[in-house]
């Protein structure tokens, strides 16, 4: 996953909730130096009982907000959404480079 | 093995006279024990009058130093699970963390400061009857799970009763056989059941902080560490552990989440494990918090019965004395009182 765009990440979840996996696991695929390298990850967790959806959303660096809905895409379709808009934004970075 | 010949430097006194005297005779009795011996040696061969099926093994024998498993032995993790099982038989208290890419320099500082905040909780004092309890604060460890391996531990510890599979003839009971294995298969998982609100915790990377017993001093001090939440679990100052505001400690911190627990066969999340947390002074505190309700309780139940009573009686009381009052006069009510008082 391209994580270099990424500046924010935001989740909410409830851990007792089989819909949180894709949620929860997008959390592991974010590198072990990304608080370092200044992106903003915050996780709220959601009680046992409340039946709340499990939210998503992340900030891009030039301002987009994705908000994702991990009980539907799974891991492998919010790692897609992700890395679409990242590959687009690399994209303009390798071009304004040259 | 060869016959045995009298051929040592122990050899008493007797042979060696008998051999000296009667050499001659000496040989035929050697070469008779030879031929039984060779008989003898022969009997359980090919060649024996015996059927060969008679000596093999009956198909479901089961040798009693090598009990079957599940799993073929080479692809086998039997130990894990074992230690897994033996891990949630014997520990009350268990905390879940999702711990997301820490690397082994961050593993070590979060361990680090679990230690010293262990270190500084006060150890337990020694009760009315003088047993001291033992310490367990060295005992209390932070572990990474193999989450598959774990939650099939977790099932077999909620559905495998080994009590139920006695009456099976040549059905062994532990863990890793496949009595164990079928009951677990069988089973049908609710979402209420310890084990079905367990599984979704035990999910992704997870790790664990095992109490071997519920102590909730210890809770406090392992929750102040790894999650601290400001009022009732406030996370150590800077001046008091300054190991614990290093860099790679924090980062370390960061990146641990505590999504639930486990306490006492049940399932908790994050406000019940802080609630556990927060009960002051143990066990003993409990009980000492239910003693002082049931006294309470029967204290106002005593006055509440009381109070009834000793209305009427002053009510009563009242009347009589306004109706002395009004019979007798003024004058002489009011000299009664004197009198009285």
């Amino acid at each position: 996953m391209i994580t270099r765009f990424i500046t924010e990440v935001n989740t909410r979840f409830n851990p007792f909730s089989v819909r949180s996996r894709a949620t929860r696991l997008f959390l592991t695929y974010l590198p072990p130096n990304a608080r370092a390298q200044g992106m903003q990850i915050k996780t709220t967790l959601l009680p046992r009982t409340s039946a709340e959806p499990n939210t998503l959303s992340v900030k891009f660096k030039d301002g987009k907000d994705m908000k994702l809905d991990g009980e539907t895409l799974g891991i492998k379709g919010i790692i897609e959404e992700v890395d679409r808009h990242s590959r687009a934004l690399q994209k303009q970075a390798d071009l304004s480079e040259n | 093995m060869p016959p045995r010949l009298t051929c040592s430097a122990h050899s008493s006194v007797g042979r060696a006279l008998l051999r000296t005297t009667t050499s001659s005779t000496r040989v035929p009795i050697l070469l008779v024990q030879n031929a039984a011996k060779i008989t003898s040696r022969q009997y359980a061969t090919a060649g024996s009058p015996m059927p060969l099926s008679a000596l093999r093994l009956p198909d479901n024998y089961i040798p009693p130093t090598q009990p079957p498993s599940a799993r073929r032995p080479e692809e086998r993790k039997a130990q894990l699970l074992r230690s897994y099982t033996a891990l949630l038989r014997s520990t009350p208290l268990m905390l879940f963390f999702q711990h997301n890419n820490l690397t082994a320099v961050e593993w070590a500082a979060v361990r680090r400061e679990l230690r010293a905040a262990l270190v500084e909780v006060p150890s337990p004092v020694a009760g009315p009857d003088g047993s001291v309890p033992v310490d367990i604060s060295s005992s209390i460890e932070l572990q990474v799970l193999r989450t598959r391996m774990f939650s099939i531990a977790c099932k077999i510890v909620d559905y495998f009763k080994p009590e139920d599979q006695v009456e099976k003839s040549n059905a062994y009971t532990h863990d890793l056989s496949k009595t164990a294995y079928e009951s677990i298969k069988e089973a049908t998982v609710d979402e209420s059941s310890t084990y079905g609100q367990i599984n979704p915790l035990i999910m992704g990377p997870v790790a664990a902080v095992t109490f071997p017993s519920v102590s909730p001093v210890h809770l406090a001090a392992v929750l102040k560490i790894l999650s601290p939440s400001p009022p009732a679990f406030p996370a150590p100052t800077r001046r008091k552990s300054p190991g614990y505001h290093d860099p790679i400690a924090q980062s370390g911190f960061q990146k641990l989440i505590l999504v639930g627990g486990r306490i006492e066969g049940k399932a908790f999340d994050n406000d019940g494990v802080k609630w556990v947390g927060g009960i002051q002074g143990g066990l003993d505190g409990l009980r000492a918090q239910l003693v002082s309700l049931l006294q309470n309780a029967g204290l106002g139940l005593t006055t509440a019965l009381e109070g009834h009573s000793k209305g009427l009686w002053l009510a009563l009381e009242g009347r009589r004395t306004q109706l002395e009052e009004e019979s007798n006069g003024g004058k002489e009510g009011n000299a009664e009182n004197e009198t009285n008082v």
